[in-house]
């Protein structure tokens, strides 16, 4: 009987969790946000190979300088590096929303006591935000590829293709499993502000972290997952043992602390 | 009979404030408990230890004999709530809010959502966003997510919020009917006593975190004090009769005699003869009740005292 409700209280709480998520305003914006940078990146691309159509704009021309060659090699780096930072900024506040929005919307008290458990109901939301964030990402790597032959790049294979698709996910994928502590922020939080304010803090630091204290980044749970796909660059460190028990252990921390705060924290 | 509803000196603090001290509340199947109290008193912080939303300091709290425990989600299968001001998804409409709640509660008949949008009234909104509401319609939609799965237990924090004159009493008569034909066990609070004593069976007042008093509905009606109200062309010589007859009287600044005391509340016509023979023909002659907000405020203003 209880695992009976154990089971369909968890695949009632991912179900509930879905249809808020996909009848959300939020979810279609980040869709659009996504699939706008993607085609900003084509952009950048277009004015990289032919500098002639940005030269009255030095803004643009200097974003553009940033893409260096203009070859799929070298586009496929720089999404792999554009999608670590952007599945940890956008799968971030995908998090922060799954999760906050119960606080803001002051709806958490009709989801507390239900027969649904509440770890059911935290577990379907890290999920949400997981499948959410990553579908994200794909999309942002389908337009982007396919922004790269509009501007028609050089230097195209089918093994290139799938060597840095398989790369970008798995550099999503551990970037993704890294936001728990950030819904953890939220919930004890109640509110957007701190999270948002992790987020950023985490992201400047992993920067410093890999450009200039490389030899702490196999210890610096948001560094790892750049070090363990050799995003970081050949002069960082490789990962060891250690870095795949630390990154583990802060992912399994933050949603322990999550499940842990649904239940024993004073919810009001 | 064990209660269905029961805290067992329950209290909590927060540091030095003490919002609720050691509370014990029993409540029978089929009653309709009335928990009053001015806002802050505690009723809200009362009613989330009940519900498991926040943890006691001390005490327990047991729903039909098993123990609050945010843990065993089976427990809340038969308890329907509503929690101060009801939200809902904003984005939702009240039937989308309404199927969410439906889930989470394992109802499997999809028309129930269809049946409690009826029942609450809320048929020509079913598709309206919930930040579009207004605040009577989204009490009646909180009241549907709190009734949705026919509860035996019901834990209602000010329901009558927003509600106008007509929606409170369409409220009331469905609560009753609830009580009495289908035996649910309610808890109310409010800070109108004139509202839940219209319905209740029991009120129990709750002041600076702890239970005053708890009366039964006829218990209530005793103990509020009564006088009758005379009024004269000479009400001081009117007084003097009065006393000198044994009565209680009582000359406030409006100039109406309050008499108390021997039959005066039971045979008031031995009182206007009295007058009549006496030359002093009552204008007036009036037994009054003391009014509900007036006793609840004594109650509390005799407690400080």
């Amino acid at each position: 009987m209880i695992r009976r409700f154990k089971m369909e209280g968890f695949y009632t709480a991912l179900n509930i969790e879905f249809l808020k998520a996909r009848k959300s305003k939020m979810f279609w914006i980040t869709i659009i946000f996504f699939v706008f940078i993607s085609v900003m990146m084509g952009f950048l691309l277009l004015v990289a190979k032919h500098p002639e159509i940005a030269k009255n704009s030095e803004i643009i021309s200097t974003k553009a300088s940033f893409i260096g060659k203009t070859d799929w090699p070298s586009y496929f780096g720089l999404l792999i590096q554009f999608g670590m930072a952007l599945a940890f900024v956008g799968a971030g506040i995908v998090t922060v929303w799954v999760f906050g929005r119960e606080y803001s919307d002051r709806t958490i008290k009709d989801i507390l006591a239900v027969p649904v458990s509440r770890f059911s109901i935290v577990t379907a939301k890290f999920l949400i935000a997981f499948v959410w964030s990553f579908l994200l990402l794909v999309i942002m790597f389908f337009v982007s590829v396919l922004s790269g032959f509009l501007v028609n790049l050089e230097g195209w294979s089918a093994k290139l293709f799938t060597h840095s698709f398989v790369l970008f996910t798995k550099t999503s994928l551990l970037t993704l499993i890294l936001l728990t502590p950030v819904a953890f922020i939220t919930c004890m939080s109640r509110g957007y502000l701190l999270p948002f304010g992790f987020i950023i803090l985490t992201m400047i630091v992993t920067q410093f972290v890999i450009i200039g204290l490389k030899f702490i980044s196999p210890y610096f749970p948001w560094a790892i997952p750049a070090l363990i796909t050799s995003v970081a660059g050949p002069s960082n460190p490789q990962a060891n043992v250690l870095s795949w028990i630390i990154l583990w252990a802060t992912a399994l921390l933050g949603f322990a602390g999550t499940a842990a705060w649904w239940r024993y924290a004073d919810q009001h | 009979m064990e209660a269905v509803i029961r805290t067992e000196s329950i209290s909590k603090h927060y540091g030095k404030l003490k919002a609720v001290d050691n509370v014990s509340i029993n409540v029978q199947k089929g009653e309709i408990y009335g928990f009053l109290g001015l806002n802050g008193a505690g009723k809200t912080t009362t009613i989330r230890m009940l519900l498991g939303l926040i943890r006691a300091t001390a005490g327990a709290s047991y729903l039909n004999g098993k123990k609050v425990n945010p843990g065993n989600p089976l427990m809340w299968e038969n308890v329907g709530y509503l929690v101060e001001v009801p939200y809902s998804y904003p984005d939702l409409t009240i039937k989308e809010n309404l199927e969410i709640i439906r889930r989470l509660r394992f109802l499997s008949d999809e028309k129930s959502v269809d049946r409690i949008i009826e029942k609450m009234q809320l048929g020509q909104y079913t598709d309206v966003i919930a930040k579009n509401l207004s605040l009577g319609n989204a009490q009646r939609l909180g009241l549907a997510k709190a009734l949705i799965h026919n509860p035996d237990i019901l834990i209602l924090d000010e329901p009558a919020n927003g509600l106008d004159p007509a929606g409170i009493v369409e409220i009331r008569e469905l609560l009753k009917d609830l009580a009495v034909n289908k035996g649910v066990t309610i808890f109310i609070s409010s800070h109108i006593l004139g509202e839940i004593s219209k319905f209740a069976t029991r009120i129990g007042i709750i002041h600076e975190g702890m239970l005053l008093k708890e009366s039964s509905a006829d218990e209530l009606e005793n103990i509020r004090k009564k006088c009758l109200l005379v009024k004269t062309n000479n009400i001081s010589e009117a007084k003097e009769i009065i006393e000198k007859n044994g009565y209680s009287a009582n000359l406030p600044e409006n100039g109406i005699l309050e008499v108390t005391g021997k039959d005066a509340l039971s045979e008031p016509e031995k009182i206007s003869l009295l007058l009549v023979q006496s030359g002093f023909a009552p204008s007036l002659l009036k037994v009054e009740e003391e009014d509900l907000e007036t006793f609840f405020l004594r109650v509390i203003n005799d407690q400080e005292v």
